[in-house]
């Protein structure tokens, strides 16, 4: 009875010193999202485009970024390019992360445009849109609900790689998990509860992708009634 | 002559699906192409609108030559509407939306006035009552009614019909084609690809057969239909009649 009650106040001890940090762990991913979102908006749009060198050019950025361990890639961005243009640990951190969830992003929102029937570029260019036009009106608006659960899905996966950037220094959840289990020799105790903050979190972002495809589904295609 | 097709062809992978086809239809016309499938005749009309490639001939369009490479290929597509066999409505916006969205970015026009027009053209094809529904919520003769109301709403000068009345439950064909025969009344220039031959009769002021990416015989209704000139025409019109 005494030794469960000493490990729970241990536990709750190393709960309080990882909370204090693990808003760090949600800036990072969320500002690495953001940048996956763009850039891959932006590449998963160029990949289809007719110009053939944006086409190339996207294709290379896919898979070159694919084709890297994220590890490295952070190392390359901190240690390689952040001493060259002297970038922050956060800056490099969250660059690395974004670009390479950007690659992913970018395939998602390919397949989403190209999920889209073919019909419906045509009668948007019967109508005389252009192509731009097509895509902002008619192609993307109908995309954007096909990819929603991947592109959370990814967000998770996103979350979970944040721990990656650790390793240059940055204090977030793992890091600070570290930090514990070096000082006080609590391995056992001090990483059970970083991946249960860390299951916390993205089991919270499941629930919360299930409404959000549940609200970007049914909306506007008509099955439902008003 | 508002339409004047010159020995086009147009290929897939080597085999011509329209092969050295010559066309001119006049203002008001209404022309109904008819013919087996795979015959060519949809791709014929899809040339047309630079939805497919000719790689022989030329297309001229109300003085403009028609090249899907061609930078004011959008302008000239404003001309030309057209209805196809799958209704491709815009599934994520209103009826009222799906006819407006193309006057407000292409036309320009103001919310009000194009909405004005949209409202005027559902009327015309009988969906008043429909304007605030989604295409899932609409049968397909409704749908198809929709979209050439908003083929409409861009003002074209000459309409395209692939196969409009194909995809629909028969007791639907009807209230599709009482609209396109309203509209030729109206003096509307009409390319309609059909396998209705009694639409075709009624409404058409030429019917041209086409097969195997040839116009095989052309003329009147009673020309083509009652006295066909061609083994290939009675053999067909044997099939269908």
């Amino acid at each position: 009875m005494n030794w469960l009650v000493e490990q729970l106040g241990i536990l709750s001890k190393i709960f309080y010193f990882l909370i204090q940090v693990v808003h760090w762990t949600i800036i990072i991913s969320v500002l690495a999202y953001l940048i996956a979102l763009i850039c891959g908006l932006f590449f998963g749009v160029a990949r289809i485009t007719s110009n053939r060198f944006i086409r190339w050019l996207a294709g290379a950025y896919i898979n070159v970024l694919r084709g890297v361990p994220l590890l490295v890639l952070i190392f390359f961005f901190y240690f390689g390019l952040g001493k060259i243009i002297n970038l922050d640990r956060l800056v490099a951190g969250v660059l690395a992360v974004g670009v390479c969830y950007g690659a992913y992003m970018a395939e998602i929102f390919r397949s989403g445009i190209e999920a889209i029937d073919y019909g419906q570029h045509e009668a948007a260019m019967s109508l005389g849109m252009t192509r731009w036009q097509t895509l902002r009106h008619i192609i993307l608006p109908q995309s954007f609900r096909i990819v929603v659960p991947p592109a959370a899905n990814e967000f998770i996966a996103c979350l979970k790689d944040s721990s990656l950037v650790s390793i240059i220094g940055l204090r977030e959840l793992t890091r600070a998990g570290r930090e514990y289990a070096n000082q006080y020799f609590l391995d056992f105790q001090t990483w059970l509860m970083v991946g249960l903050i860390y299951l916390i979190l993205t089991l919270s972002l499941t629930r919360l992708v299930k409404v959000l495809e549940k609200k970007f589904a049914v909306h506007g295609y008509g099955v439902e009634k008003k | 002559m508002i339409i004047d097709v010159k020995n086009i062809v147009c290929r897939f992978d080597e085999i011509a699906a329209v092969d050295n086809v010559s066309l001119a239809v006049d203002k008001g016309e209404v022309v109904c192409i008819i013919g087996p499938s795979g015959s060519g005749k949809s791709t014929l009309l899809r040339c047309l609108n630079a939805l497919e490639d000719i790689q022989e001939g030329e297309i001229i369009i109300d003085g403009f030559r028609i090249d899907s490479r061609h930078k004011e290929i959008h302008q000239i597509r404003l001309e030309v509407g057209m209805v196809f066999q799958n209704f491709n409505l815009f599934p994520h916006l209103t009826v009222l939306k799906n006819v407006n969205l193309a006057q407000r970015v292409v036309r320009k026009r103001k919310r009000d006035e194009a909405t004005r027009i949209s409202n005027e053209l559902l009327n015309k094809v009988g969906l008043t009552d429909k304007i605030n529904a989604f295409p899932g919520q609409l049968s397909g003769g409704q749908k198809q009614r929709v979209a050439i109301a908003r083929a409409l709403a861009m003002n074209p000068k000459i309409m395209l019909f692939d196969e409009v009345t194909s995809a629909l439950d028969p007791e639907m064909i009807g209230e599709v084609l009482e609209v396109m025969k309203q509209l030729a009344k109206e003096g509307m220039t009409m390319l309609v690809v059909t396998h209705e031959i009694g639409f075709a009769r009624e409404v058409a002021n030429r019917i041209i057969l086409i097969d195997e990416g040839k116009i095989v015989e052309e003329g009147t209704p009673e020309q083509v239909l009652d006295n066909p000139q061609n083994q290939r025409t009675r053999e067909f019109l044997g099939k269908v009649l």
